[in-house]
């Protein structure tokens, strides 16, 4: 089975990578510009598990995490945080938000697939 | 192209738009909009930038972006205010991340102490405030940017990394050992999608698991709590080669959303596979009787005992089973991915395919057009029509392709803000720029060609045109000068439009100055016009000092030889003590141009038709000598120079002087011309080639094209042929 990835990112230098080093390793990938287009995705789409950054225009990640557990269909999605922080508070943040784990910014394509595996079948 | 050179074509593509929005933000905040969400978008900027240069490994734009980043995250959360030397400090910062971004673009090193001194500003602005706040120092970056994430050792005997020794309690040893963990995980864990089994799985990748389940009081049914957990886990992991610190990580994600405790057992049995159970050793904690007696499980096993816990979890409620279905009832499956993508990026290449393709279509159209002579016309009426709906076609398909590659000179102008800004610090005068009809559309390398001509200009307008505060009020004027940047279609051009109020332009001096550099004989009198337009001539500067404003060394030459390189014109104009307005000509399209066609000699020349006023008949047109050689002719009044091309290009003409044309063209600044031809051919497109890339530069020619029957034409420069005449006038 295809898992399916939801990418939710304003760069797109940073999901032209996604999705680059996802469909190589064989994850179908579908993209969102910022928290709300995310949110809107996933109305109609279902997906394994979303990747989401958090400094985004129109809708933070935060707050896009916040939406997704808050909507009463995606508590088991796992959600990971794309972050270049290397300070905790943006971790916490996001976990408290209820986010699944965390992706740190530059990710090298095997770390990144398997931070996948990690939280999900 | 490779699939890293791809990313990093996006990247720089994503880099200049952020600097653009960067420079519009400032542009606001510096006119005092601070709010929030502008702070919050410079943020963005600067983080998104930062993110992609980490990706490919631009460490030094990576490192100056971080101070930079931390700042403004200091600064949108009221740690750090916002002053005026921030404000000016972020703009300077701008110019830095904007130059690193060029230098990892084409490769070159900047000096390596390049921008370390704003950065140090930033370290100590961050610190300062920190310090204050007593909260946690910003923490000094680590340039590898190494991500914190555990090495799950995918093909199952993973080593562990001898960097990961440095963070263990002392009783966890990097020998070999055998580990007793205990993991409870809190309702949270499951809240937030994280799942014990594939923590267990990726806890066996390090070494081989016992896992027993720990079923706790599970309550009657009536008392049950579906959200509650009720089960944990005893974990004998018996991996030779791993630290505490490993298998910490595994439970990174969920530390704070569970119970864990990791006991290592002394010195390794390594691959004993031993029962927990058989031979628990006495543990600080081992009260649990449920860990003797629960009988150890496979992980196959263990998978089956999770299963149900994960359903009676709050992370399984029934609609997550049936997603589709909920989604179909919410009508909008196809809108909601659909919304909003309103525009797709392609490769400029591409585009430029097309708008070549084109332009040869428009070729080979016109070709046809013109085998259809008379007869043909008679006999085939049909097929004329055909001609004519493709002509139609073709002239809608060029104008809709000329639209892709067109782009507001917003792009350009936003810059121009806070150039004025630094401007106004450094002569001490008092500016305001106004800019007018931003959204004017031009062809991309236009826009592309037009930031440094146009910098240069304003540059200009500020340092000599602009007066001091005290001046402009001594006459009269508002203490506080304007710059007023406009832009306007008008015909097959754009005008942009750079007007100051200042002084204008101080012929005397400048008349001077030419004389003084043999830019003019001495004994020429030019008019007033013609001086103005000095300004433009190579070598021609009247700053006294070559400022690091204007000057840079070079001077307004620059701005002409830019603009033409783009098939534009300059021309100045100026009122003494009102101020000056200089106006670009541009076109719209650099690809194809609507000419008049003409016979020179036996040649074919084109002339653009843009500049052309009227055409009239030599026999009626009224020529008179001058006394310095040359021969003018009176139109409506006006004297204008008459130039025999046949004489100018040094080719005979055979055809009668009353049976010539004369064509009359506008040059810059309503300034006219006349040129003589042996005939008038017709009007049609043509795609410009240049000349100086295929041979070299001519005077009076501005490229050559490829007619319709195949012949070769060069198109007349208009302007071009016009100045050396000055000169000779005026010498």
């Amino acid at each position: 089975m295809t898992l399916r990835v939801l990418t939710v990112d304003d760069s797109r230098t940073i999901l032209a990578m996604l999705r680059h080093t996802l469909s190589n390793a064989g994850f179908e990938v579908l993209q969102a510009e910022d928290g709300q287009q995310g949110l809107d995705l996933l109305k109609s789409e279902s997906v394994d598990v979303v990747i989401t950054d958090i400094n985004m225009p129109v809708m933070d990640g935060i707050e896009f995490i916040r939406n997704v557990r808050a909507s009463g269909q995606h508590q088991s999605l796992p959600i990971l945080i794309l972050t270049t922080e290397t300070s905790q508070d943006k971790r916490e943040e996001g976990k408290a938000a209820g986010g699944t784990g965390w992706i740190v910014k530059p990710f090298d394509p095997e770390k990144l697939i398997s931070v996948i595996h990690r939280v999900v079948h | 192209m490779s699939e890293l050179d791809d990313f990093k074509a996006t990247y720089f593509d994503e880099c200049s738009e952020l600097l653009t929005e960067l420079e519009e933000q400032f542009a606001a905040i510096e006119a005092g909009e601070r709010d929030a969400n502008r702070l919050n978008a410079v943020f963005r900027a600067i983080h998104s930038i930062k993110g992609g240069a980490g990706a490919f490994g631009f460490s030094d734009l990576v490192g100056f972006a971080h101070a930079y980043e931390t700042l403004l995250d200091y600064v949108r959360d009221g740690r750090v205010e916002l002053t005026d030397d921030v404000v000016t400090l972020c703009i300077r910062a701008n110019d830095i991340v904007s130059d690193h971004v060029a230098a990892a673009r084409t490769g070159e090193a900047l000096p390596a102490d390049y921008g370390q001194e704003e950065k140090a500003r930033f370290e100590a602005l961050a610190r300062g405030e920190a310090a204050e706040d007593d909260g946690p120092p910003i923490e000094e970056f680590d340039i590898e940017f190494t991500p914190v994430m555990v090495d799950l050792g995918l093909d199952g005997d993973a080593p562990a990394e001898d960097d990961d020794c440095f963070e263990e309690s002392p009783m966890a040893g990097c020998e070999a050992g055998q580990w007793e963990i205990r993991f409870t995980p809190h309702r949270e864990l499951y809240a937030r999608a994280n799942d014990p089994l594939l923590l267990l799985r990726e806890l066996a990748a390090l070494g081989t698991l016992q896992i027993k389940p720990v079923i706790g009081d599970i309550p009657h049914l009536a008392e049950f709590d579906p959200f509650a957990v009720y089960c944990s886990w005893e974990i004998t992991l018996n991996a030779p080669n791993t630290t505490e610190a490993s298998i910490r990580e595994v439970f990174e994600f969920v530390e704070g959303d569970c119970d864990i405790a990791i006991v290592q057992l002394g010195a390794g049995t390594a691959g004993e596979a031993r029962p927990a159970g058989e031979n628990a050793p006495a543990r600080e904690d081992d009260e649990d009787d449920a860990f003797e007696e629960a009988p150890s499980l496979s992980f196959s096993e263990l998978a089956a005992t999770i299963t149900p816990t994960r359903v009676a979890t709050p992370s399984a409620p029934p609609a997550v089973v049936a997603p589709k279905p909920m989604a179909a009832a919410t009508g909008e499956s196809e809108d909601g991915r659909g919304g909003g993508v309103q525009s797709i990026r392609v490769d400029l290449d591409k585009v430029d395919r097309v708008v070549n393709m084109v332009g040869e279509l428009v070729i080979t159209q016109s070709m046809l057009t013109q085998q259809m002579d008379e007869t043909l016309r008679a006999r085939y009426t049909e097929l004329v029509r055909g001609l004519e709906v493709l002509a139609q076609t073709t002239r809608g398909l060029q104008d809709s392709v000329m639209a892709i590659r067109a782009q507001p000179v917003k792009s350009v102008f936003s810059r121009m803000p806070r150039l004025v800004r630094e401007l106004a610090q450094k002569t001490g005068k008092k500016i305001k720029l106004e800019t007018i009809g931003e959204s004017t559309e031009i062809d991309k390398t236009v826009i592309e060609q037009l930031s440094d001509p146009l910098t240069h200009m304003i540059r200009n307008s500020a340092d000599h045109g602009i007066e001091s505060p005290e001046l402009r009020l001594q006459r009269g004027k508002p203490e506080t000068g304007t710059i007023r940047l406009s832009a306007e279609q008008a015909g097959g051009n754009i005008l942009i439009i750079v007007e100051d109020d200042g002084g204008g332009i101080n012929r005397e001096r400048v008349l001077q100055v030419a004389r003084d550099k043999g830019v003019v004989a001495p004994d020429a009198t030019p008019t007033d016009e013609q001086i103005d337009q000095l300004i433009f001539a190579p070598g021609f500067s009247t700053a006294d000092k070559v400022s690091d404003l204007s000057g840079r060394g070079v001077g307004m030459d620059v701005v002409l030889s830019n603009i033409k390189k783009i098939g534009g014109s300059v021309h100045v104009r100026s009122w003494t003590g009102k101020g000056t307005r200089m106006t670009l000509r541009l076109p719209l399209t650099l690809a194809v141009l609507d000419v008049m066609l003409v016979k020179v000699g036996i040649n074919p020349y084109v002339v653009p038709l843009s500049s052309i006023v009227e055409t009239i008949q030599c026999s009626r047109a009224a020529f008179e000598r001058v006394p310095s050689g040359g021969q003018v002719m009176q139109v409506r009044g006006e004297y204008v120079q008459v130039i025999d091309l046949a004489a100018r290009f040094s080719l005979t003409s055979d055809t009668d002087e009353g049976n010539r044309f004369v064509v009359l063209c506008e040059g810059e600044g309503a300034t006219k011309v006349a040129l003589v031809v042996d005939d008038i051919i017709g009007q049609q497109q043509v795609v410009i080639k240049s000349l100086e890339e295929n041979f070299e530069r001519v005077d009076g020619i501005a490229g050559g094209t490829i007619l319709g029957d195949g012949n070769v034409a060069l198109i007349v420069d208009v302007q071009g042929l016009r100045t050396p005449a000055v000169h000779k006038s005026a010498a």
